[in-house]
Order: C-alpha cells, then sequence, then structure tokens
C-alpha cells in the first residue's frame, strides 16, 4: 500500500524512520551480543582468565564513550537538512560523518533544508546507503581466503619473526598520520562551510595550533597515568587511563577555547 | 581448536554482513515504499559513481589492512557497525595492549571481538540516549564552550594512544615522524585534508622501514 507522503517534514521525521532506528540498534546489539558470547565461551575452551576478558570490556567501553558524544554530535551537524531519524540510523550501522557529508553533498549539491524534496530526501539516503558498502562487500567475499593466504602467512611462530612487528609499523604509521593531521593545521587547513547540515561550497582558510596541544597533551597524560599503573601499581587505572588521557586532552581545547583561542 | 572457531566465526560472520546490508538498505527501501517518491536515478548514479571511486579502493584497503589487526569474527562485526578507523580499529588497539595479547592469537580473537561488540553497543546505546534526549542536550553539545572538545576528539584519541606504541617502539617511529612533520610544513592541507589516503601511505612506509631495520637487526 503507497501512502503518498509528499510533505518533506512528514518524512523526515517520520514515526516509522524511528521505528527503523531502533530495529536498526536492536540488530547491532544483538548481532555484538551474540559475537561476545562465542567469544567468551572461546576463552573458557582456551583457559583464558575471566579478568582478561573483563578487562576487554570494560577498557573499551570506557574508551568508546567520547568518540561515540562525538559522533552523536554529527547526528545534530545533519539534523538541519535531513531531520534526526535517517542520521541516527546512518551513523549507527555502517557509517562516518565525513562519509556522509560527502554523500549528501555528492546527492543533493545546493540543496537546502527549506528547498528539499522527498525525491531529494530519498535520493541522499540510497547514495549515503549504497556507495558505503564496498568494504562490506569485500569482507563477505574475500576476507577468509586472504586470512588463509596472506594473514597467516605473514605471521609465522618462528622465534624471530617480522610478523608482530608488522602490525605495530602499521599502528606506528596510523599515528604518525593523525600526528601529522594535528600538527599541519598550525600552518593551515580548509574547512568547507557546512549551513543546515549540508556543504555550502565555501572553503574557509584557517590555521589552528589546538589540535596539537591537545595531541600533546594527551600524550602526557597518558605518560602520567602509564607511570601511576606501572611503578605506583594503580591497576585500577588501567582500564580508563586512555579515557581519562583524552578527558584532559579535551579539556584544554575548550580552555583555550574559554581563551579566545581556537 | 581454534581452527574451527575461525571457520564457525566465518561462517556466522557472513551471514552477519548479509542480513546487516539488508538492515542498511530498510531505511531507502522503506522510504521509497511509502511515500511511493523513488531515488532520482541521474543523480544517484553519479552520486554513487564520484563516491565509489574514492571508497572501493578504500574499502579494499581497509579490509586488507585492519582485519588482521580485527581479528575474524570482530572484522565480521566492525564492517557493519561502522566507525572503523576512529574507533574500533583504535578500540581493538587498546583492549590488545591492555589485555597484552598478540595479534593472529587464539586469545586475540576473543579479545578483539570482546572490544568490537561492546564499542559497537556503547555507541548505539549512547546514540539512542541522545536521540531520546535530544532537546535537554542539544543547547549542551551545540554549546561554544564544549565545541572546541569535540572537534578535536580524535587528536585526543590518538595522542593518547601514541604514547604507547611509541614507547614500545621508538625507533620504528623515527623516520615516520620525520617524513610527516615535513610533509606537513610543506604541503599541510594536503595532509589534513587526506588522511585516509595517507594512512595506507604511511603504513606502507612505516613498515618498509621496520622490515629495512629488523633486517639489519636494529631492531
Amino acid at each position: 500500500m503507497i501512502l503518498a507522503v509528499t510533505n518533506i517534514d512528514a518524512v523526515r521525521e517520520a514515526w516509522w524512520l524511528y521505528a527503523i532506528g531502533a530495529f536498526v540498534t536492536l540488530f547491532i546489539i544483538c548481532g555484538s551480543l551474540f559475537f561476545a558470547y562465542e567469544a567468551y565461551k572461546q576463552s573458557k575452551a582456551l583457559g583464558m582468565p575471566k579478568e582478561q576478558v573483563k578487562k576487554a570490556m570494560i577498557s573499551s567501553i570506557s574508551f568508546t564513550i567520547l568518540p561515540s558524544i562525538g559522533i552523536f554530535i554529527g547526528v545534530i551537524t545533519m539534523s538541519g537538512l535531513l531531520g534526526i531519524a535517517l542520521p541516527w540510523i546512518r551513523l549507527s550501522v555502517l557509517g562516518a560523518l565525513h562519509y556522509e557529508l560527502l554523500a549528501v553533498n555528492n546527492a543533493a549539491e545546493g540543496i537546502t533544508a527549506t528547498s528539499m524534496t522527498v525525491q531529494d530526501f530519498v535520493t541522499i539516503a540510497f547514495t549515503m546507503t549504497i556507495a558505503i558498502i564496498w568494504g562490506s562487500l569485500f569482507t563477505l567475499f574475500f576476507f577468509k581466503s586472504y586470512q588463509k593466504k596472506v594473514v597467516d602467512k605473514a605471521i609465522t611462530k618462528k622465534e624471530r619473526s617480522f610478523g608482530p612487528l608488522l602490525f605495530q609499523s602499521v599502528f606506528i604509521g596510523l599515528v604518525a598520520t593523525y600526528f601529522g593531521d594535528a600538527f599541519s593545521r598550525m600552518f593551515g587547513y580548509n574547512v568547507k562551510e557546512i549551513v543546515d547540515g549540508s556543504y555550502t561550497g565555501n572553503v574557509i582558510h584557517m590555521t589552528s595550533f589546538v589540535p596539537l596541544v591537545v595531541f600533546v597533551i594527551s600524550f602526557l597524560s597518558m605518560m602520567g597515568f602509564d607511570y601511576l599503573v606501572q611503578n605506583k601499581k594503580m591497576k585500577w587505572l588501567e582500564n580508563f587511563q586512555l579515557t581519562f588521557s583524552m578527558l584532559i586532552g579535551m579539556t584544554s581545547a575548550v580552555l583555550l577555547g574559554m581563551g579566545g583561542i581556537y | 581448536m581454534n581452527d574451527k572457531y575461525r571457520e564457525r566465526m566465518h561462517k556466522y560472520g557472513r551471514i552477519f554482513i548479509v542480513l546487516g546490508l539488508m538492515v542498511i538498505f530498510l531505511a531507502p527501501v522503506s522510504m521509497w515504499a511509502i511515500t511511493g517518491v523513488g531515488p532520482n536515478g541521474g543523480r544517484l548514479f553519479t552520486g554513487v559513481l564520484v563516491l565509489s571511486l574514492v571508497f572501493l579502493p578504500g574499502g579494499l584497503i581497509e579490509m586488507m589492512t585492519y582485519s588482521p589487526i580485527l581479528g575474524t569474527s570482530a572484522t565480521y562485526l566492525a564492517f557493519i557497525t561502522g566507525n572503523l578507523i576512529n574507533l574500533k580499529v583504535p578500540c581493538v588497539m587498546n583492549a590488545t595492549e591492555i589485555c597484552k595479547t598478540k595479534i593472529n592469537t587464539p586469545e586475540n580473537e576473543v579479545v578483539g571481538t570482546i572490544s568490537v561488540a561492546f564499542s559497537s553497543i556503547t555507541t548505539v546505546v549512547i546514540m539512542s540516549l541522545g536521540v531520546l534526549l535530544l532537546i535537554p542536550l542539544r543547547p549542551i553539545l551545540n554549546s561554544e564552550i564544549l565545541a572546541p572538545a569535540f572537534n578535536w576528539v580524535i587528536s585526543a584519541l590518538f595522542g593518547a594512544l601514541g604514547y604507547k606504541y611509541f614507547k614500545n617502539n621508538l625507533k620504528m617511529a623515527i623516520v615516520p615522524m620525520i617524513f610527516i612533520i615535513v610533509l606537513s610544513i610543506f604541503i599541510p592541507e594536503f595532509v589534513n585534508g587526506n588522511v585516509s589516503i595517507l594512512i595506507p601511505i604511511m603504513a606502507v612506509l612505516t613498515v618498509g622501514i621496520s622490515k629495512l631495520m629488523y633486517d639489519k637487526k636494529l631492531i
């Protein structure tokens, strides 16, 4: 049955979109709990201490809180153009803010919250959904054979092997890139202007040393917490040291902002 | 025993991906079905084509780079729940470090899965709470005072995480750090505007330098 809803506001904030959002949330929770339970059973079969599993769980929950608030701010950012339900769905499943904004920009260039039609909205939703699925498709079709043919062979169990260092190197490359992201902003970066949740096409050139300060303070805070965990035997801190270090780094950005430095 | 576990996780993981893809399409397909208005074919084709130029090779590189770090079932979970590089991968890196497990071992399969599972649950719970409490939360989260904190949340995340990796592998970090600093000084907008392109480049560079140092027994 087609209800022929043509009012964009009625579609953007439709109850059934929120119901889909709730269903997506439930799906993610059920899937995650299923795999977590399988992993827990496997930990028992391997004779792993319960404490280790608990550590992985608590540290991951505490680690995720701050970035998730950041992701939710993405929902608010996009809500001006797309309402709340669609950004909530998109950022809950296989989404990332920079990607979603790019998708909006490509599918609906020049469209504003007031000029948007139902067709624009549907086009944006399809574009966002289709173009992000490549990683999942590669995982679905190629991950198993890639793991067997490449990963297992790269990581041998020899006494002296490059395997473990290979992934340490990938991590270091990753961290170095994000250091570059923070450091380079002292010399210049471009901000695409966002109005009502979509790019306007205007680019603003800016400089800022705040991200570098945040990076360095978080780094030093982690050093301090690590000292407390290792040398002062404050083991309880171990699961929270990353979150606390991030909070201190982020607080430094707030304090600089209060002093007029952004 | 681990092989059997992995086989089972590949089976469940593939089922989860197929179900996940169906769930992802639920929103746009329902919109079409309920409103009776389909997407604009031309704009949809162009939009998907342009985005796929970046995200198709990106998807392959992400699968190849991050799946060994995540482990079997965590890879399937992460490739449906998303936010890989800004959340799931560093989250597993942190859990692996705290639990002192080694990549591609049965123990790390467990740690990686627990980590991605609870990270995914935390994210969707926070998002749902945010939607439920949107009216009281919007002014707080949109406040000018808090904006800088969340603008630079990724710098805070990788600054804190960076210490752990630089502490244990200082020699391996020297060349990539010098390289990225020089690049940042000369082409800053390229560095901060192309992080997702730079990550695999930096990863390959660091692996190459580390291999050289390893062969020369410097590490």
